[in-house]
Formats: structure tokens, sequence, C-alpha cells
């Protein structure tokens, strides 16, 4: 019904052939996303208070001893406590910092890299192998090599959540980019684009989705890397928190981290979805 | 008759089967002892203390030679004593071995029902060791400089009262949480400008990797680090008569490993866990072994608890506090002692960590002494 009221564009054959291609990604969004967010609204909901309730059940009924699994009241008492003593803002904030310092440098250089590799079939041939050998250190298998050649201050911190940001960044933007479609590229070359407007107007829109697979997935594994490397070395941050609280047990200073760490976890893979839906809309706009 | 007879048969058999299947239906019961920590290599092995003599020698095995119904295990933490509470909170374990003064106070502190039986390792030493260039000489140099700490640990608490009693605070250190081994790690590549530690530096000093410039040994006698042997409640209530069994081997243990003849052989067991034995011998050089491997409850293991109590909560690593009067039950070790003849076997200590009386094991001598 909304397809046959659309005003049909008069005239070129352009502009009737384009029509085809954006469309698509915007008309979805305007139908289905009111119910499909919703439904995902309520399951994504109804889980973590299912969890939430089983917890509050466990404490209640002693299932578990409330030193190993204390009750949420505890660790909302941690919260408190950590937010008016301001400890709990101190540590986030230093680990924010330090994900924002590596998932920044690890990104930026990630996505240069990565556009390099893509465009570049010699490029990838030489390097790629080694790359993926690499990749498949887990990072903690770094960190000791690290912490010999750049102390135990933040650097090597920032370093190893570079990294991990870094591999799926290149891996994903590269592969964006390889992958652009032929037909696309073509009408570069009809249209006798350059090569930075080649790269500006078609390859890199194309690849957005892609590339930002790979950020999102960079930004979870710098976030885990995190908490891996303040559990060692460190004086501050949420992974701190946690080896703290263990040592010390008191396992609710453990699960409050957790739930914050959980938190901005969630928060940055939104707003990352944020930027790439502008990104589309805008490039989708454009066009 | 015959019908009788045969009734009279039967009745006798199933008495007699009945006297047969029940002690070996009687439930078997498993001793769980839990030993907070591990040797090189995860090696399941303790050293510096009597409870490893106690595992290497099947001391409390031993005691249940006549009852096969009773079984020992022995798990080996390599998370020591946090990974320890975890067990026990989770109902793993029924006695805690060696358990460090402050984790064991922690787990009380925390709601963990644990009597305190006996001294699991006392006096334990501190060591101050520097990379092996280091221009540090002294303990105290060590004022802006980055030291190692294990937060949560009793080698946070005594560190801690090893730089207080040298006139330093908190914030006259700059700290890096780092664990025993990373610290090592740290130590040598220069990350860190000195850590303190027990008898596990002393092999790396021999070998020229760090130095040692300071220990609590021959210090105030009040710095070294203590342990105990801690028991679940459930299990004390349940198994009053396994409980006392458990505290004698352990006794009889301590024994072993105080008499100054069996010097050698000590070193020997603790160096199973993979740490040379010279390196025992270095630790324990000018002392006896019974200064450490004493079981004894006296005056100055309850001071240490008490101060370790108060200390823990001005650090607020505990928020409850824990009531160690209440919290010690000397009832097993004193009955396994009389039982034994061991009363006057140990020197006591007071308070501050003066000689109250002499103990009859002060007067063993090594071979060849």
């Amino acid at each position: 019904m909304a397809r046959s009221n659309r005003p049909v564009p008069q005239g070129s054959e352009m502009s009737g052939g384009t029509a085809t291609l954006p469309p698509p990604a915007v008309r979805p969004r305007r139908r289905h996303p009111g119910t499909v967010r919703l439904g995902n609204l309520a399951i994504g909901v109804a889980m973590p208070i299912a969890l939430l309730a089983l917890w509050q059940a466990s404490a209640r009924f002693n299932i578990l001893p409330e030193q190993i699994l204390p009750p949420p009241q505890a660790v909302i008492g941690v919260l408190r406590d950590g937010w008016n003593d301001g400890s709990l803002q101190a540590n986030t904030l230093v680990s924010l910092g330090r994900v924002a310092n590596g998932f920044l440098a690890g990104g930026v250089i990630g996505l240069l890299v990565g556009v390099v590799l893509g465009l570049s079939a010699a490029w990838r041939a030489m390097v790629q192998p080694l790359f993926l050998t690499l990749a498949q250190v887990p990072i903690l298998g770094w960190l000791p090599i690290l912490i010999l050649i750049s102390g135990l201050g933040d650097t090597p911190k920032i370093i190893a959540i570079g990294w991990s940001t870094f591999v799926p960044v290149v891996l994903n933007t590269s592969q964006g980019i390889a992958q652009v479609p032929r037909s696309l590229l073509e009408l570069g070359d009809v249209l006798s684009f350059s090569r930075w407007s080649r790269l500006r107007s078609i390859i890199l829109p194309s690849a957005v989705p892609q590339i930002f697979t790979g950020l999102r997935e960079g930004l979870a594994n710098g976030w885990q890397t995190l908490v891996a490397v303040e559990l060692l070395g460190s004086f501050s941050g949420l992974g701190y928190m946690m080896a703290y609280g263990r040592q010390l047990f008191q396992l609710e200073m453990v699960l409050a981290a957790v739930v914050v760490v959980g938190l901005i976890g969630v928060l940055l893979y939104l707003f990352l979805g944020f930027i790439e839906r502008r990104l589309l809309r805008w490039q989708a706009g454009r066009s | 008759m015959i019908r009788i007879r045969v009734t009279t048969f039967l009745a006798s058999l199933g008495v007699a089967l009945t006297g047969l299947a029940l002690p070996a239906m009687a439930q078997t019961t498993t001793i769980r002892i839990g030993y907070p920590g591990v040797g090189i290599d995860n090696r399941p092995y303790g050293y510096g203390d009597y409870p490893s003599i106690a595992a290497v020698g099947k001391y409390i095995e031993a005691e249940f030679k006549n009852q096969p119904n009773v079984k020992v295990t022995w798990t080996f933490f390599r998370g020591a004593g946090p990974a320890l509470n975890e067990s026990i909170a989770a109902g793993q374990i029924d006695f805690a071995a060696g358990l460090g003064d402050l984790p064991s106070i922690v787990g009380k502190s925390r709601g963990l029902n644990t009597e305190y039986l006996a001294a699991g390792g006392i006096h334990s030493p501190l060591y101050l060791a520097v990379p092996a260039n280091s221009t540090i000489t002294s303990i105290d140099q060590l004022r802006g400089k980055r030291v190692a700490e294990f937060r949560g640990t009793n080698l946070q608490m005594a560190t801690d009262r090893v730089l207080q009693v040298h006139g330093f605070s908190e914030k006259d250190i700059r700290f890096i949480s780092l664990d025993m081994n990373s610290a090592t790690a740290a130590l040598v590549s220069g990350a860190i400008d000195a850590s303190f530690g027990g008898s596990e530096y002393l092999d790396l000093a021999k070998r020229g990797i760090v130095k040692i410039i300071y220990s609590t040994k021959g210090d105030d006698p009040t710095l070294g680090a203590e342990s105990g042997i801690v028991v679940t409640t459930a299990f004390e209530k349940a198994h009053p008569d396994l409980t006392e069994k458990v505290v004698r081997g352990f006794v009889l243990a301590a024994k072993y490993g105080s008499d100054e003849a069996n010097r050698q052989a000590v070193f020997a067991i603790w160096a199973k866990s993979g740490l040379p034995a010279g390196s025992f011998a270095a630790d324990f050089k000018d002392e006896r072994l019974a200064h450490r491997d004493s079981p004894v409850i006296d005056p100055y293991l309850i001071a240490r608890y008490k101060d370790q109590v108060a200390h823990a909560k001005a650090y607020h690593l505990i928020t409850n506090t824990v009531d160690v009067d209440s919290w010690f039950q000397p009832k097993y070790l004193n009955e396994a002692l009389a039982e034994l003849k061991l009363q006057n076997y140990w020197p006591t200590y007071d308070s501050r960590g003066n000689k109250l009386t002499d103990g009859a094991v002060e007067q063993t001598r090594a071979a060849g002494e």
C-alpha cells in the first residue's frame, strides 16, 4: 500500500536505479522496529529479572552460603557505600580511562591497518598469516612480556587493551573493504572517481556495517581485557576491586564490580550501535 | 521340635548376618583437610610449617589406622587462604591446616563457623628482597619506593607492621598489588624496588637474582606471621571424637618437626615442595625448629591474634570484629598434650614475645651438634 502511494520519482534512469538501493535500508526500520524492539526489550528485561528473583530466592532460602553468593541487598550496599565515599566512581573512571586510551589507540591503528590490508591484496598476502598467528595468542600470554618491557604502570594495560581491540578491528575492516561489491566499484570507475573519492564515497560506506562489527567486538574485547589486566599488578580500577574483594572474602564487592562492568559494557555497545545507525542513515540520506 | 530348631537357626543366622553387615554398612566419614598453598609448579606439598610435615608423614591418617571407615584427604590450595576460605564456605573442607592469621580472621569475621584448635606455624619471618643491583641497603631507605604488596593477605598485615615499626606510614611507600610470583618477576625486571616475602626469596638470593637486605629475625619478636589449625564448627560438633584424634595427629607432627634431631629430615620433607633444602637451612639459621613448629596456644599467640583483629579492623579489611577468646578452643590441644605428656615440651612466650617458660624440646640436639 505505502509503496504504491509513494510519489514515483520523475525523470532520470539514474535516480530510479539508485532508488532501489537505499529504501530497503530505511524502510524496514520504520515498519518492524516498534514491535520487534518492544518484544526484544521485554525478553531482554525478563531474563535479568528472572535471574534476580532466583538470586534473591537463593539468598532468602540459603541455597548457597551467603559468603559465596551474597544477597542482592549486600551488593547494592557495596555500590551505595562505594558511591558515597567516591571509591566506586574513582575505580570506574580509572578503568574507563584505560579502556578509552587502549580502544582509541587500538581502534585508530586497527582502522588504518585494516584499510590498507583491505585495499591491497599484496599487503594482505604478506601480513595476514603472521597477524593471524599472533592474534591466536590470548592476551594473558602477552602480559608477562609486556610487563617486562613496559613495567607495571598503565602502559602495559593500555597496550594489552589496545591489542585486543586492534585484532578484530583489523580483521573486520580489511574483510569489509575487500568485500565491497564489484558493481559499486565499477560504478565508481564509470563515474571516473578519484582514488580518494572512491574510498570515501563507495568503499568506506559500504564497509561500515562490517567495520562497526569489528569496533564493537574490539570494544567488548578491550573491556574484558581490562578486567584481566587489572587483576594483576594494579592498585585501582574495577578489575582490582574484584581481586581485592576476593582476597578479603567479600564476594559482594566482586559482584558489585561485575554489575558495573556489565552495565558499562552494555552502554558502550549501545553507544556504538547508535553511532553506526547515524552513519548509515547519513550515508543513506546522502545518496 | 524341628520347627523350633529351624526357627532358632534362622533367627541366629539373621542375628549373625546383621552383626556382620552392620560394621560394613556403617557410613564412611571423610576428614577433608585443606592447606593454604602449593609447592613450586603446583606440587601438592607445603613447607616451612608442621602441618606440611603432618601431610607428608601421614600423621592424621595414622590416628585412624584402626578405623577403616574413616578417610583423610588433603587439598592444597594454590589460591592460598582466600581460596581455602571459599572452600570452607562451600562446605568442602573440614580442617584448615596452617591457615594464616588474616585469612582465618577474615573468614571468621564473615560468618564462617570455625574453631581455632592450635597454632599451625608461628613466628614466620619476613624477608625484604631488592633487585641484585639495587642501591637500597636498609629498610629505612624505602621511603617513596615501589614495594609489592599482596593485599588482603597476612603478608600485607605483616608488611604493614614492619614498616610501622620502622616509622613509615602507608603513604610513605608506593605499594603495588602483586602476588608472590608476579612480585618476584617484577623485582627481577626492576619494575618494583622491593618486596617483602617468605623463605622463597632465600633461594633467589643464593642464586644472585635478588638481595636480602632485612629480615624480621632478631627484630621486634612480634613481627612474624602466624597461622593455625582451624576446624569447622559443624565438623567439631558432629565428630568430637575424630577432632580429638586429628589434633593428636597434628601434635605428633609438631613434635617431630620441633625435635632438633630431625632437623635435616624436616628440611628434606619441606624440599618436596620444590624449594631446595638449603633455603630452609638458611631460613632457620640460628633458630630452633620449635620456635616455629610449636602448636601451643600461649599468651603470645592470643595477643598476636587480638592485635591482628584490631589491625584488620583499622585497615577496613574486616567490618565485624572477631572475639578471639571464644574462637580459640584449646580443649582438644590440651587433651592431646596431656595424653602425650607433652605439656612442658614446648616453650611459651608472653604477649610481647618474651620467653615465659622453657620447654623440654630445647634440650634436643641436632645430629653432630
